[in-house]
């Protein structure tokens, strides 16, 4: 069974300023007998969030509400503090697209490790695959990426990064990294891979697509839920996916 | 696991049951062919059964491709199918999805061995064994394990549920879909066959159908005509045939009661509209939901039903589309026979209520959503259990990443060649000018043959360019993989593993200047070498805990790099790296503690002598404990580093 459960889930963000990075500046610090406490910053505060399976959450809030910091709380690239934090299933983060991405290597070697390092086997079949979904020219595949413009570097690291289905699936200000051209396929795509994950928590600040796609909407500022707010417009207006599901 | 586009193609299901069309039809068959037909669509769907007829293996029947497993027989009411396990197995690989359609002891076996066990399953539960109460001993055990492993577990009544207490088990997975029925096929024609109208103008004509098997109950039925006035016609065939005259002969009710044998459908569908009265007089729960009932419900029948602690009574309801009796007792079969014959108003009034029933309550297109929905859901789901799991070995555990990092390391060396044509070779050339300039400067220094040393000189710069270059390599290894880290989730302890790796697979590039230098220059030793083996392993499992201590501190204090790298530099000269102990005081209190003088001691002395001292052994082995429970406590502050870079 998916499903995310936190439970007053607190992050304490430790603030490292550059003397905290000094290993010298420390035992000269403790020497002098000078206590210095590393600053923190309540990144998540007092959180608590349970989801199922068909839960399509959606983050808003400024910039530095602590969205971000959450999809990575949730993918358990930062400890929580205290709190707790159960979480089943099989959590892709998408956070960011470039992550991993070797502009060295050509594109059917970065396709493939791409593909190892997310747990999956890249057959053959599974790489032309996603070679065709970017529609870049054949040629392109054995070159390296630092050749590609930024452009058919996206429609390539996209590509990989959806090729394939999640229980949990974190998106962070999705789709605004893939240009215009692209973007009708790749917002299927999304869309698609959405529908098909059991959980779907989307950071984004376009209100526009958290309503269109969201069940629920939780507003962050400085950490703390402002307000969660169930979207009863969901029923009245299916989510368009569900049909193509079917 | 299948990728996004590939749930474009329709998913292949396999429906396993024992028989299947031409060899016997039945109300199991109908529901596997209205499957088949109803949901083409969405699935591509093939069927492996058993069958005794000789004929051809694979045939196609109703569009669909059917495999038909050799049979000896019935044995237990069960096809005698040795080979049939084995082409299940054969078969699984090639499917998305499973069905199948229990009970079926032949499959089970397979499934409850563990075969399969990555293929999603999804059951039809028809019926309980209840003809060979025996025979159930042995097989729930196997039925069990089925229906553990089963995604889903489909059956057609609430009452089946409530009834079977192995069901009950797994209820949380069960889900009751009620049989469909395609009412269309069964519209009243206009009566286009007139000779047949006479049954149905003297009102007393009885239909019953269904195979010729015991648990039918057609002997009661049998028994019922007798004494009475009303005529009995059984459609089917079966091996109770035989019995079956025989009991109609000694009762002497020939002149009423006929076995049409097997009737194609749509000569049964005008069968239904001639009869008056369609009788199920089923004994035995194996009978649990009766689709033939319904079909005669959907032709505006009225029924008579048994009061089985099945389906049956619920899906025609006694008083309203039917009369339901205790099953086996044929007195009251007849007395209800008898009251339908004499009271037509009811009959009509009983046969609409059914056919509004066998609309609404069951129609086609929801028993077809129905399925479809939980088929899909079968079918994810089991992905995604398989890609948690698969996820979780792969990220979360030490070994996930061993694997990463390995595979990462393993990519970072073909990019080398991908670059130039040497590769890391390019690194042993280095290295073999190196040996060549420090041998003639050490040659020099000493009076031993230099020649002769130059082996040794090789293989101990190899190593340490090793320890170096995993060292220096995880003091930026973290930061430099900052994205996998935040963006992507992985442990940070992968990217120091990848160090390790990475340069174990060049030190191994590197370890051709030694070896062909060995060759050439010394005796080949093989004992010595095997001798150095466990020594060597000390030595790496030191660098691996220094690269993970030392890499976790760098990237935590950033100061910590330049340190580390001139005490690197310090180490090297300090260290019989490139001079050996002999060559200065062997005694002196430096070398003796110094760490790297025993870590290479503990290989490099049996290759060089065959023995190595005790004391460099225990001192090897306690730096190994020092840094193994410093690296467990980097480990575990690894968890922050996200938070340091």
């Amino acid at each position: 069974m998916v499903s995310i459960s936190l439970h007053d889930v607190s992050l304490e963000y430790p603030l490292y300023g550059a003397y905290d990075f000094s290993v010298k500046r420390r035992l000269l610090g403790r020497l002098l007998n000078e206590r210095s406490e590393t600053r923190t910053i309540r990144a998540i505060d007092n959180i608590s969030i349970e989801a199922t399976a068909g839960a399509r959450i959606g983050l808003a809030g400024p910039n530095g509400s602590g969205k971000s910091t959450l999809l990575r709380l949730l993918a358990g690239v930062y400890p929580p503090t205290r709190g707790r934090m159960e979480i089943s299933g099989n959590v892709v983060p998408l956070i960011g697209l470039n992550a991993g991405a070797n502009m060295d290597f050509v594109a059917d070697d970065n396709i493939r490790l791409l593909l190892r390092i997310s747990g999956h086997t890249p057959t053959q079949a599974v790489v032309d695959e996603i070679w065709r979904f970017t529609e870049l020219e054949a040629r392109m595949r054995h070159m390296p990426l630092r050749m590609f413009s930024s452009g058919m570097l996206m429609r390539v690291l996209f590509a990989t990064a959806t090729a394939f289905p999640a229980d949990i699936l974190l998106l962070d200000e999705w789709l605004s990294v893939v240009d215009e051209k692209f973007s009708a396929k790749a917002e299927q795509r999304l869309l698609k891979l959405v529908s098909m994950a059991a959980i779907v928590i989307i950071a984004s600040h376009d209100q526009a697509l958290l309503r269109r796609t969201c069940t629920s909407v939780i507003n962050l500022d400085q950490g703390r839920i402002v307000r969660a707010v169930p979207l009863d417009r969901y029923s009245e207006r299916p989510f368009e996916l569900e049909e193509k599901r079917a | 696991m299948t990728s996004i586009d590939a749930s474009a193609r329709r998913l292949s299901v396999l429906h396993i049951f024992k028989v299947y069309y031409p060899d016997l039809f039945g109300g199991t068959l109908t529901v596997i062919r209205d499957i088949c037909t109803g949901l083409k669509a969405s699935f591509a769907f093939a069927v492996l059964a058993c069958s005794s007829a000789n004929g051809r293996r694979r045939i196609v029947v109703h569009d669909v491709p059917v495999e038909r497993v050799r049979s000896f027989g019935d044995i237990l009411s069960l096809p005698f199918a040795p080979t049939y396990p084995l082409r299940l197995w054969r078969r699984i690989a090639q499917h998305d999805l499973l069905v199948l359609h229990a009970p079926f002891p032949l499959a089970d076996l397979v499934f409850a061995l563990g075969f399969g066990r990555k293929r999603p399953l999804v059951v039809h539960w028809h019926a309980d064994i209840v003809t060979h109460a025996r025979l159930r001993r042995f097989v729930e055990p196997l039925m069990r394990r089925t229906l553990s492993r089963a995604e889903a577990i489909i059956v057609s009544d609430r009452a089946l549920l409530d009834e079977t207490p192995l069901l009950r088990e797994f209820a949380d997975k069960c889900h009751v879909v009620p049989f469909g029925i395609d009412v269309s096929k069964y519209e009243r024609p206009v009566p286009r066959h007139p000779d047949l109208k006479v049954g149905h103008d003297r009102g007393r004509l009885v239909l019953a159908c269904g195979r010729l098997v015991p648990y039918k109950g057609f002997d009661v039925l049998i028994r019922a005509a007798v004494g009475q006035t009303f005529e009995v016609w059984i459609v089917g065939e079966g091996r109770e045939r035989a019995r079956l005259e025989q009991l109609i002969q000694s009762l002497g009710v020939a002149d009423r009661v006929r076995l049409l044998g097997s009737v194609p459908d749509s000569e049964l569908v005008k069968l239904m509209y001639i009869a008056d009265v369609f009788v199920m007089p089923s004994v035995t729960s194996a009978e649990t939901f009766g689709l033939v009932q319904l079909e005669a419900m959907a032709a505006g029948r009225p029924v008579i039903n048994t009061s089985l602690d099945t389906a049956v009574p619920h899906v025609a309801r006694d008083g309203i589309e039917a009369i339901t009796v205790p099953p086996g007792d044929h007195r009251k079969l007849a007395e209800a026979i008898d009251v339908l014959i004499r009271d037509p108003e009811r009959r009509q009034r009983m046969g609409l209520a059914a056919r509004r029933r066998a609309m609404s309550k069951y129609s086609t297109t929801q028993f077809k959503q129905a399925i479809e929905a939980i088929y899909l859901d079968a079918v994810t789901s089991k992905e995604g259990v398989r890609s948690a799991r698969a996820m979780r070995s792969e990220t979360a555990g030490l070994v996930g990443a061993v694997r990463i990092a390995a595979t990462l390391a393993w990519s970072d060396m073909r990019h080398r060649y991908v670059r130039s044509l040497l590769g890391p070779f390019w690194m042993s050339i280095q290295m073999a000018i190196m040996v060549a300039v420090l041998g003639s400067v050490i040659g020099h220094l000493s009076n031993a043959n230099a020649v002769a040393r130059l082996p040794m000189l090789a293989i101990s710069l190899t190593a340490w360019t090793f320890l170096n270059n995993v060292v220096l390599d995880a003091t930026t290894a973290l930061q430099n993989s900052a994205g996998l880290i935040k963006d992507r989730a992985l442990p940070p302890v992968t990217f120091l593993l990848q160090c390790l790796f990475r340069q174990a697979l060049f030190a191994l590039h590197n370890a051709s200047v030694p070896l062909l230098l060995w060759l050439a220059l010394s005796r080949t030793d093989i004992e010595g070498c095997i001798a150095a083996l466990p020594g060597l392993a000390l030595f790496v499992a030191c660098t691996l805990g220094l690269g993970l201590v030392l890499g976790a501190l760098a990237t935590r204090f950033r100061d910590m790099k330049p340190i580390i790298e001139s005490t690197l530099t310090l180490a090297f000269l300090s260290s019989p790296v490139i001079w050996t102990a002999e060559m200065i005081n062997p005694n002196s209190t430096v070398m003796r503690l110094n760490p790297l003088t025993h870590l290479f001691a503990v290989w490099r002395e049996p290759l060089a002598t065959g023995h190595v001292s005790m004391i460099s052994i225990v001192y090897a082995l306690v730096c190994v404990a020092v840094l193994a429970v410093a690296s467990v406590v980097t480990v575990k502050q690894l968890r922050k580093a996200a938070f340091w870079i």
